[in-house]
């Protein structure tokens, strides 16, 4: 036991932790300045602001740190699944007696404590992806499957990878999902896509996959900005092109790969001529707006409060300059111009009263929290650590990119927080569970290896 | 690792891509942005400019303006848990203030508005004063401020007429879109100002801080309208002129007092038909009959004194040649011409024809005279005024014009002249009989009725309406004189003697005119008039007084009208110095005499202050206690008022307070009634003291 606390003083990252503080503590900042009213003439602790409220937060959280911080390590790797139950649950729970706040039911009242257990999900549902690829899996074809599969006439390279582990590793993820967009959160519910990501890295998505993904959601941003009469010229033709230059330049041109080509080919132009469909009738109304926000500065008028947000955002942010207006003079964020000041538009006060610098920093931050997380997740020996690890840093890494796009307006708005800096218990307490659950997986790497 | 790599190279070309786009904000497009930034912050707003003041001839207001607030809310600032937890008691408190709704009724109106994202709602039209807007302030939601709460209060300036009816109409009213009545229409030039624009910018904590740039429009205050109306005049002739209405249940009324040597108008009383919230008859200010088309009527026997002025200014006939009236009947052409008297006058002189108003007298007279020259009878009429528009004087709108048929007129015919000569076929309003009447009264000269006498801002004159009196006499003196004394002798033997008086004389001419119904005939109903000056040997005021359709018994000008007449030129006499004194005294009589507080008593530490302050000069250096003001020629000379050790103190003319302290001081027990200063006292100044005696003392 004594080696194994001096080891935990050796290998505890400390770097990633002081990133961590830093970022809580400049969110604590932002908050503070986002809800500050000079005429009101309050101390700066005063019970009555939000950022009191969310230091009351912070200091749950570094008990929350000494609690994971103690407990043994193990206890994460064994109880995954029960954790992952637990979260669950806590999900179903909500659609039954979840509270109503902004027209989404993702709110869960425990004796005053308001808890969104989406942001739990997201830790359990970590935990759980990680347990289940630790198990040694036999890889070989489900026999039904593979059956449905040849009867249905999927290629082979199709069903290379459709096995049940996918599957498995699929429900763990997609039974959140699930819940949550029945939530009608739908934010919360992209994030999770993010684990797709580690099954990328775990080779359970194949390159080819992905690639055709980034080039669907290409597609679909370049369809909706090219208008539909260019829509031939800009798109078609050059999907059109592409094919025939790949069926020349293939090596072996089979008639089956021939064929192949073209119905590739064929499905895309339908859906990028379907896209204008899919935009208009299977998006709800004020996603449609989201979208349409930045595209088009006219839309109007059920995109009025769309674009509203979005303006004052970068009115926000674009009046800051170079270094900003500096703490506690910022205009536009202060008068509830920016809506949802202190959460999901929290960046907007950087970019206001810290300018480029403050920004870049917030970014660097980030940046270098994501290649902590990255590389340390990278250098554990055992896989249960790896893929938890992988996972913490998708989540953070999806958040910051989402938020961030969403507040300069290279994203449609989703309503997700920045990690650590937004205001808010659940979302700071998750993200708390999800970095310090890691690093302590990562401080026992040494015994976890002694233990395989 | 490739695909580690693969990773983390898309997170760092999206955060490469984050920061460009940072880069491309703050700026490549920072300008355009910071702009942006500027102009949400910023905002013209409307500074309202403040409407001028309407001022009394003594500088009370007769209307000004005073700041209010109005109520409103937008429902859907506050927060759910906000609005949950305090909307019920906000509306308690709102149903409890203005008790004019239940509480659910408010509650409903809020709730349905902020479901509806309805952003602006009227809490209660009713507009709170500032005493009740910061008790409002304090209530839960209300006190949260307009950004968390979102209760706002608006500031109105609200026009507030201190004599509430009196003389409303001729003061007037105007609406948001400009329409109106009175001075406050006639005026609204001056009085508006202009309303101005500032740009305003939000600084944190959502006040707006007005911008000391360039670009603002000031906004300029209305100017202050000072009227000739003296407002206790007006009182008077308003309370003469409603309880003779009250009595009589005319129709309409009106009376108007003038100054005689310059044609300012001192009051304008008018009053109409109706009914008060019990359903009883009264009379309210609802028109200006005095001016408007509705007083422009058949002027009536008044009218007969212009007959007489031109008929004597036209002949040499003395007031004592004389006239067959005949048997109280005479025909023109178809026409029968009647005398009120039963059986006629016979023969009278002319002097008596106006005095008993004969209509067959000044008719037969003037059509006698004047038959064959309708156009110069016609010519002394219009130069005595009758024909003249009063706008350019009076400023106002809305007045009637003045209507005397020419000879030209296709409708005039061989019974004109005769019915025109007594009062009918013209259309003269109240105003134009009185301006003509002043004119007699002040020795022939026209004085043109006026209402404003001045436009200032602040203490500087902007536009100053000088009195406008006519260059030349209407009549010689010798022909005015006659006129005069005919219609002094109206009031001493004639139609209106019940109105003679001892003190001053009075020179006037009673009026009643019969009306016509629908088809043109004359029944009976009548329109009664007096118009007169008075002092007659010096005349001071002139006055109309006009009621249309009294009923009962007396139906007739002299009956109805010139009681009130009299009432008002009894009340004026009695509280106007000017109508007593001669106006050469008058002239002489040091200025601020009538400011100080003469023959009153009070410390002498206390009036040498106040004179002091107000730059007075005083005089003496006694150092006394108590002394009584002595205003001087040029200055204030002090009176001593010894108090002799144990002897009952004098303290007549001293305050309540003073005496009160001063008596108790000795040991008296004091009783009081009445208000104002120390008028009597009970116990003698100077005899003996007794410790605890009871004193009363009564004020006045």
């Amino acid at each position: 036991m004594r080696s194994q606390e001096a080891k935990i003083n050796n290998d505890f990252d400390i770097w990633t932790a002081l990133i961590y503080f830093l970022l809580v503590g400049l969110g604590w900042l932002n908050i503070y300045a986002a809800g500050y009213d000079p005429s009101a003439n309050l101390g700066w602790l005063d019970p009555s602001l939000t950022s009191t409220k969310q230091l009351f937060r912070i200091g749950v959280s570094v008990v929350l740190i000494i609690i994971i911080l103690t407990v043994d390590y193990r206890v994460f790797d064994t109880y995954a699944f029960l954790i992952y139950l637990a979260t669950i649950f806590m999900l179903l729970l909500v659609l039954i007696f979840g509270k109503e706040v902004n027209g989404d039911r993702n709110w869960l009242d425990i004796g005053g404590l308001r808890l969104q257990p989406s942001e739990f999900a997201k830790f359990g549902t970590a935990l759980a992806l990680a347990r289940f690829m630790t198990f040694q899996y036999n890889n070989q074809k489900n026999p039904l499957l593979s059956y449905a599969s040849r009867v249905a006439g999927v290629p082979t390279f199709l069903w290379d990878w459709l096995n049940m582990r996918l599957a498995y590793a699929g429900a763990i993820i997609f039974v959140p999902i699930l819940i949550i967009l029945l939530q009608g959160d739908a934010g919360s519910a992209l994030v999770f896509m993010t684990f797709s990501l580690v099954l990328y890295r775990e080779g359970l998505i194949p390159n080819w996959v992905l690639g055709a993904v980034i080039s669907i959601i290409t597609l679909f941003v370049v369809s909706l900005f090219v208008r539909e009469e260019d829509l031939l010229t800009y798109v078609i033709i050059p999907i059109l092109t592409v094919t025939l230059l790949l069926i020349i330049s293939s090596r072996k041109r089979t008639y089956q790969s021939v064929t192949l080509n073209l119905l590739a080919a064929g499905l895309l132009i339908v859906y990028v001529i379907s896209v204008e469909f899919i935009f208009n009738n299977v998006l709800e109304a004020h996603q449609k707006n989201r979208i349409l926000v930045l595209i088009d500065d006219e839309v109007d008028p059920e995109g009025r409060k769309e674009r509203y947000n979005l303006k004052h955002s970068l009115v926000a942010i674009g009046s800051g300059g170079l270094v900003g207006k500096g703490f506690l003079q910022g205009t536009q964020t202060k008068l509830n111009y920016v809506p949802e000041q202190s959460t999901d538009f929290i960046f907007c006060t950087v970019g206001e009263e810290y300018g480029w610098l403050g920004s870049f920093v917030t970014v660097f931050l980030f940046l270098a929290l994501m290649y902590r997380l990255v590389d340390l997740a990278e250098r554990q020996k055992d896989k249960f650590a790896r893929v938890f690890g992988y996972s913490v840093a998708s989540i953070i890494f999806f958040h910051f990119a989402i938020n961030i796009a969403m507040t300069i307006g290279l994203f449609p708005v989703v309503g997700i927080p920045l990690p650590f800096v937004s205001y808010g218990g659940s979302s700071l307490w998750g993200f708390t569970i999800l970095v310090f659950i890691f690093l302590k997986l990562d401080a026992h790497r040494e015994s976890q290896m002694e233990r395989k | 690792m490739a695909r580690v790599q693969v990773a983390f190279l898309a997170i760092i070309l999206l955060a490469l891509v984050i920061s460009l786009q940072i880069i491309n904000i703050q700026f490549i497009q920072g300008a355009d942005w910071q702009r942006k930034a500027e102009e949400i912050g910023l905002q013209y707003r409307v500074k309202k400019a403040n409407r001028g003041n309407i001022y009394a001839e003594n500088g009370l207001f007769l209307a000004t303006s005073l700041p209010l607030y109005r109520l409103s809310i937008d429902p859907t600032t506050a927060s759910d848990s906000l609005y949950g937890a305090k909307i019920d008691s906000l509306c308690i408190l709102l149903a409890n203030f203005f008790q004019d709704q239940p509480r659910l009724n408010y509650l409903r109106k809020i709730n349905d508005a902020r479901l509806n994202r309805k952003r602006y709602l009227t809490l209660n039209s009713r507009l709170l004063t500032y005493a009740e807007r910061n008790q409002i302030a304090k209530w839960p939601i209300v006190r949260e401020g307009s950004f968390r709460g979102g209760v706002l209060f608006e500031k109105v300036y609200e026009r507030t007429y201190p004599f509430k009816n009196l003389g409303i109409r001729t003061i007037g009213y105007i609406n948001e879109t400009g329409d109106g009545a009175g001075l406050e229409v006639s005026f609204n030039k001056q009085l508006a100002g202009t309303d101005g624009k500032a740009l305003y910018q939000r600084v944190p904590g959502g006040e707006w801080l007005p911008l000391n740039s360039g670009a603002q429009i000031r906004p300029v205050d209305g100017y202050d309208i000072y009227t000739t109306l003296d407002i206790n005049i007006q009182d008077v002739a308003h309370q003469a002129l409603y309880e003779t209405m009250q009595k009589t249940e005319a129709a309409y009324g009106c009376a108007i007092v003038m100054e005689v040597k310059t044609g300012a108008i001192k009051a304008m009383v008018n009053l109409g038909k109706t009914k008060n919230p019990e359903g009883k008859l009264d009379y309210i200010e609802n028109y200006n009959y005095a001016i408007g088309d509705q007083g422009n009527t058949d002027p009536g026997s008044t009218f007969k004194v212009a007959s007489l002025l031109a008929l004597l200014s036209d002949t040499t006939l003395a007031l004592q040649d004389t006239i067959e009236t005949g048997g109280g009947t005479f025909q023109y052409y178809d026409r029968t011409m009647t005398d009120t008297r039963a059986g006629g006058w016979g023969r009278l002189t002319i002097q008596q024809c106006l005095e008993n108003s004969s209509n067959i007298g000044i008719s037969k007279l003037i059509s006698r005279h004047f038959g064959k020259k309708p156009d110069k009878y016609i010519a002394y009429i219009r130069k005595f005024g009758l024909a003249t528009s009063l706008e350019p004087s009076m400023k106002m709108s809305g007045m009637a014009k003045p209507y005397i048929k020419s000879p030209q007129d296709p409708t005039w015919s061989g019974v004109t002249m005769p019915w025109m000569s007594i009062g009918y076929e013209s259309r003269l309003s109240p105003l134009q009989m009185l301006t003509f009447c002043n004119a007699i009264a002040n020795d022939g000269y026209l004085a043109m009725p006026s209402l404003v006498r001045k436009v200032k801002k602040a203490d500087d004159d902007i536009e100053v309406f000088a009195p406008q009196i006519g260059k030349d006499r209407i009549a010689p003196p010798a022909v005015l004189e006659k006129v005069k004394m005919a219609m002094e002798g109206v009031v001493l033997r004639g139609t209106a003697k019940n109105i003679k008086n001892n003190r001053f004389r009075i020179a006037g001419k009673t009026g009643t005119s019969q009306k016509l119904n629908a088809r043109g005939r004359y029944i009976q109903k009548y329109h009664t008039s007096f118009m007169g000056f008075f002092p007659a040997d010096n005349p001071v005021y002139s006055c109309i007084v006009v009621i249309d359709e009294p009923k009962g018994e007396d139906q007739y000008g002299a009956d109805v009208c010139a009681p009130v007449f009299r009432r008002i030129a009894d009340r004026l006499f009695d509280q106007d110095i000017e109508v007593q004194s001669s106006p050469a005294l008058k002239r002489e009589a040091p200025l601020f005499q009538t400011n100080l507080p003469a023959n009153q008593v009070g410390y002498a530490e206390d009036i040498k202050q106040v004179c002091d302050i107000l730059h007075i000069p005083t005089m003496s250096a006694k150092n006394d206690e108590l002394v009584s003001p002595i205003a001087g020629k040029f200055e204030v000379d002090w009176q001593e008022r010894k108090l002799k050790p144990n002897t009952v103190p004098d303290v007549k003319g001293l305050s309540l307070r003073d005496a009160v302290y001063m008596l108790e001081n000795q040991g008296f027990k004091v009783l009081f009634t009445g208000k104002g200063r120390v008028k009597t006292q009970s116990l003698m100044p100077g005899s003996p003291l007794r410790k605890g005696e009871k004193i009363i003392i009564q004020l006045e």
